[in-house]
Parts: C-alpha cells; structure tokens; sequence
C-alpha cells in the first residue's frame, strides 16, 4: 500500500519545481536511487574490429547529470557507436568512461545494469511474449538466482508500466503489437530496470507520428518529474532540438559542436555536419529548421 | 491509475505477480494439457511395450506383473534396478546369495522390457531439453543438441572405437559422451573470435559435422567385420535395442543433474531471447551464461548417446512441439519437454520394436528406433515449413 501512495505523490509532484523534488523523497522512486547518474568518457577511441582506423577518435564527453542530452549527427557519424560505447556493449581501444564516478570495468555486469540503461536499436523478442513479461525482464539486475518477484519488483513494473502508457497492453503477445506500442513496451521494460542513467539509442526511429510524440513524452516526463539522466540518438534534428537540453553534433566520429540547443542548432552547423541547405529560425519549441536542398560539394 | 482514486479498470492493468506467487505460470491450462496428454501416451505406449515380444504372455499377465507386488513392494528389488546391486547389498545389508525368486512373466516384464521404457523415457526428456537449450543458445529454432558438431564428434568416437581401438568398446557410452563433449568444445573455439554469435556457433557446428562425417565414412572401409558396421550403424543412427537397467542406472544420474539445472536456468534463456545486445544491458554475461547452457546441454545429449547412440530429430521437432503449445516462456517450455520428450521417444520406441514385426509378421528384427524419429520428425518439419512464413528465429 505505501508504495500506491507514494506512486501518487510521485505524479502529483509532476508539476513541482525541480529543485524541490530533489528534496522530496518520494521523487526518488521513480529514479530508484537519489542522486542523478553521472556519465562520462574521456578520450575515448573506438573501432569496430576489422577495420583499420578507429570509428571514434579521442573524444571527451560528459554528460550534465538529470539533463537530456541528444546526439546527431548523419549516417555513419559515430553517434551510435558512441552511445555504445558508453553503454559497455563496445569496448574502447583507448580512453575511460566513468558511472557515477565509477570505471565501468570496474562494476560487475549487474552492478552495472542497476545503474544504467540501454534501448537498443536492434530489439528481437519472442512473438508470444507478453508485455508483462518483457517488463519484468527489465528487473533482472535487481533479482538474485533463486529470488523470485518480489513486491518491490512488482511495483517497479506497475511504475513502469503506468509511466509508458502500456498498462492495457498487459496481457498482450508482442506479436500482436505494432511498432510503436512494442517501442513503448520496450521502454517500460528498460524503465523497470530503475537505473539513474538512461541510453536510448534511436528511440523514434520508424515510428509513426504519435507514437514518436508518446516516446518524447516519457523523456520529457523522466526528464521533469525525476533526476534521470537521459542520453539519446535522434534523427530528427527539431525534435532533438525541442526535448533536450544538451546536444551534441557529430560527423565522422569528431564532435563538431555541442551546448544548448539554440547554440548547436545553426545554419552554419547543418551545412557542415549534415550538409544541408537550411534556415534555422527561433520557434515556440526551440529552434526551426526548415530544410531546403543538400548540399552537393564537399564542404571542406 | 490513480492510489487515491482506484477504480477497478485502472487494478485491471497492473501487475499482481508478487502476490500470486513464484509458480503462478505453471497453472497454465495448455501446459497442464500438454503434461497429462504426454503421460497418456507415455503409459499406453509403455504398456504396449511391456505387453508384446517375443516371449508370449497374455495381455493381463504382463499388465499384472507390472504390478506384482513381490517386486514393487520389495526395496531390495527396487534398488537394485535402480542403483545396482552392490550398492543393494551395502544399503540394505542383503547377504543372500539370490534376491527371491520371481515368476517367469515378471522377470521379463520387469528385467526386459520395463528397462527399456524407462530409457527412452530419460533419453527423450535429455534430447528434448538439450534442443531446447541449444535453440535458446543460438535464438534459432532449427538448432538442435547436434548442430554444434555432439552427434559427429559422439559418431567418430564410437567409430574409432569400434574399428581401430576395440580396446575402447567395452566403455563405449564413455567414449561417444567424450567425443561429443571435445566436438563441441573444438566447435567453440573455433566460433571465438572476441566473443561468440549465435551464426558463429551454427556455422562452426557445420564445418566440424563435416569433417567428422567424413572421417566417420573413411572409418567404414576399414572395418574388416560386417558385424562391427551393423554395431557401428546402431550406434549411430540411435537404438534401445538390448538396453536393459544397467543403462537405466547409467543415464539416471546425469537426467537428474542436467534436467535440474536445465530448469533452474529458464530465466537466462528467456533473457537470451531478447537478443545479445539487450541481455547485456541487463546485466547477463552472455558468453558465461552461453558457455554454461551449452554445456549442462552437452550433459544432457551426451548421456543420452551413452545409452541410446544418435536418435535423430527428437531434439529438434519436440521443442518446436512444445512452443507451439506453450509458447516461448522457457520455464515452460522446460516443463513441457521433460514430458514431451518421453511422449515422442517412447512412441516411437514402439515402432522401433514392434513395426517390423507388425509389417513383416516376422518375429525376428527391431528397427534402431532413430530410424523411426527421422521417419517421423522429416515430415513434420516438412508440414511446418509449407504452414509457417518464418521458420528459423525464435
């Protein structure tokens, strides 16, 4: 019962200033643990085996604890392997990336997993499992062999499942489900996991218009209602610019520009990241971008 | 949802789990199904079996036997069926020369043909449960405990010994078990490379199966005896013929062990069915969890060629079966190959015994009872890929 009751208050103080839910116990719930993630690499170089030259080349980044933080760049730049990179699935030829000031070669696999989340772009599940069941797999880290669900586990995914918007999806098959609610279930399931530090890699990509504006609004949500970290790749440059509060541009494994959204967000950076022809002009939202013709010279 | 303002819709879409208990999942109607019909055939197909051969008893003596209560009223009988007679002797402190004496039908019924029941029972559920192992391993449907090289590493040794170190022939289960296990080891390393994928595995197996099949035909021609092929073919192609307590005994312990950790690891399949990527964002290490599966999977084929030789198929069609009903949750997909997996063998250890002399009126003959799996399991695969768009990943 108590954790019904601090569920509620965890969406009454949806509408708190944020500099009070710190202060407000109960907001912890929703991040499992108090304080913000902290995430960075430094100096990271990274290559995929077989190739030659590394696809990341020493770059530094750190990531502003309880921000949201968004990675774009083209095809080919790097933003994945990077955001792979941060998330052990890839390890670094060179450089150090540190969780809550932790090395992560220094945290066991679940250790590891109780502090930081990764949806990846690649998700298979089996057809006939149900939502219910993919979200329960998200409290994996948290149970020991034999520990079986706990209650505390039960409310993690009730959370979950309420956060997502997936809650009448329960009983359903994945097979069953579109695209863009199995996303939404997939969410859920990494949302279980209650880690401080979230990596979503491509989240919207091939959804259908209301299904990216429901993913958005859970990172909005984690973003206004707890001290979540969320790092994320988009594609789409506006969106990226109106959901986060940090960005980070990428183009050939080089970081061209980050900071503030209106900052990173120029005329000037889509010609040389993207190389696109665009006006870029203040909205309501965060930055417009309305793109006009690529760019067909090199513009080095 | 609301905790203020519960209504009973907003209760309907959480989640209770915790309340309900750790085994909720086994009161699943189509597993409780699947359970009861598998024991259904297994009885009546063991009662067949127990009722027919070549010693000719009325229907009712042999069932009678079954139950006669010299034997199973008697612990010394019992455990020394099961665990020997030595350790008979040291348990129960027997010192007689003789246990008491049995009428003729009983002996038969519970020395010959019960034996028999039994291990196709305990090879049915290792084969079944090793497939599944190996299809969650390799996210692939089409694995079976002989794609990753067992059965031709098993089939080599078995060969070798048969035909060049004759030495070897009287620990021969030994031997194949071994040459399995070391099969499937050379089929890893060579699939290594930072780590394993489940493409590497599969292609791995096949190049070794390969080799190792050929090397197995070259053995054939040096076998100077026809009885030494007709042995070798047995092996090889998987047979109960002749298989008594001793082989009860022999694959008994191995069932329990790997059956049991096959069960308690279900939760790492179904998290190694989300794909690598995300199980390792969970916090599984993959290639520590694959290596161990593999190997508790190994365990379970390997015991079964011991007694068995190579039966075909049955590791293959029955979790393929079972998910059909059950669906890919493995801690019932678990639960339903250990009666599944009977269900099939001991069916077809039927055909295997008793078909020839059924078609041929004959009462010379057992077919090896691979031999009927592949007869059985070819078709049914044929019947999924017509039924089926996409076979292959789970």
């Amino acid at each position: 019962m108590t954790d019904n009751t601090a569920l509620t208050s965890v969406s009454e103080s949806m509408h708190k200033d944020q500099s009070t839910t710190a202060e407000d116990g109960q907001a912890d719930l929703l991040a499992g643990e108090s304080d913000a993630g902290e995430l960075a690499g430094k100096e990271l170089v990274v290559g995929y085996p077989g190739t030659e030259t590394p696809v990341i080349e020493g770059e530094t980044i750190e990531v502003e604890p309880g921000s949201v933080t968004a990675l774009i760049g083209p095809n080919g730049s790097g933003k994945s392997t990077l955001l792979k990179t941060l998330a052990k699935q890839l390890d670094a030829e060179a450089g150090s990336i540190l969780v809550d000031g932790n090395d992560i070669h220094s945290l066991g696999p679940k250790e590891m997993a109780k502090k930081l989340g990764l949806l990846s772009q690649e998700s298979t599940s089996p057809n006939s499992l149900t939502v219910e069941d993919l979200i329960y797999h998200g409290r994996y880290p948290h149970r020991g062999f034999f520990e079986k669900v706990t209650t505390k586990d039960q409310a993690a995914v009730n959370r979950a499942m309420e956060l997502a918007g997936v809650g009448h999806l329960r009983t359903r098959e994945l097979g069953s489900l579109s695209g863009g609610q199995k996303q939404l279930a997939w969410i859920a399931m990494i949302l279980a996991q209650e880690t401080d530090i979230l990596l979503l890699d491509e989240p919207t990509t091939f959804l259908d218009p209301h299904h990216q504006l429901e993913v958005m609004e859970i990172v909005e949500k984690l973003h206004d209602e707890s001290d979540i970290t969320v790092v994320l790749v988009l594609h789409d440059i506006e969106q990226a610019a109106r959901y986060s509060d940090q960005m980070i541009a990428l183009r050939d494994g080089e970081i061209q520009s980050r900071g503030p959204p209106e900052e990173v967000v120029t005329e000037e950076l889509l010609a040389d990241v993207f190389r696109i022809e665009a006006t870029v002009e203040a909205g309501s939202t965060g930055p417009k971008v309305t793109m006009e013709s690529p760019l067909h010279d090199d513009p080095e | 949802m609301s905790g203020t303002d519960p209504s009973a819709a907003a209760e309907e879409f959480k989640s209770r789990r915790a309340e309900e208990g750790r085994l909720a999942w086994i009161r699943d109607p189509s597993l409780i199904m699947l359970c009861l019909a598998s024991v259904a055939i297994v009885v009546l197909a063991g009662l067949v079996q127990i009722s027919f051969g070549s010693f000719t008893m009325s229907i009712s003596q042999a069932w009678q036997s079954v139950i006669d209560t010299d034997v199973i009223f008697d612990s010394r009988w019992m455990l020394q069926f099961f665990l020997g007679e030595d350790l008979m002797r040291t348990i129960t402190g027997f010192q007689g020369a003789e246990l008491p004496e049995l009428t003729t039908e009983t002996l038969i019924v519970w020395n010959i043909r019960l034996p028999r029941v039994f291990v196709a029972i305990f090879v049915g559920m290792n084969l079944a449960v090793s497939g599944a192992i190996f299809q969650a391993v390799t996210r692939n449907e089409l694995a079976s405990p002989f794609i990753l090289g067992v059965s031709s590493g098993a089939g080599l040794m078995i060969l070798l010994s048969l035909v060049v170190f004759s030495s070897l022939s009287a620990i021969l289960p030994l031997v194949a078990a071994l040459g399995g296990a070391v099969a499937f080891l050379i089929v890893y390393a060579i699939a290594w490379k930072n780590g394993t994928s489940p493409v590497r595995l599969v292609l791995a197996g096949v190049i070794v199966s390969t080799v190792f099949q050929s090397l197995q035909t070259a053995m054939f021609f040096f076998a100077d005896d026809l009885g030494v092929v007709q042995t070798a073919i047995q092996w090889t192609t998987g047979s109960l013929t002749g298989v008594g307590w001793e082989q009860v005994r022999m694959v008994l312990p191995w069932t329990i062990i790997s059956m049991f950790l096959a069960a308690l690891s279900s939760r790492q399949m179904n998290v190694l069915l989300l794909g690598e990527q995300t199980a390792k964002s969970l916090g599984v290490s993959v290639e520590k969890v694959r290596f161990a599966l593999s190997g508790i999977a190994v365990l379970a084929a390997a015991a079964s060629i011991a007694v068995a030789g190579i039966v075909s198929f049955v590791g293959l069609i029955v979790p393929h079966l079972v998910r059909n009903v059950v669906g890919s949750n493995y801690k019932k997909l678990i639960i339903g190959c250990l009666f599944a997996g009977p269900a099939l063998m001991v069916g077809a250890d039927v055909g295997a015994r008793l078909g020839l002399m059924v078609i041929t009126g004959s009462n010379s003959g057992q077919m090896p009872v691979g031999i009927v799996t592949g007869l059985v399991g070819g078709p049914y695969f044929l019947y999924l890929m017509r039924k089926k768009q996409e076979l292959g990943e789970i």
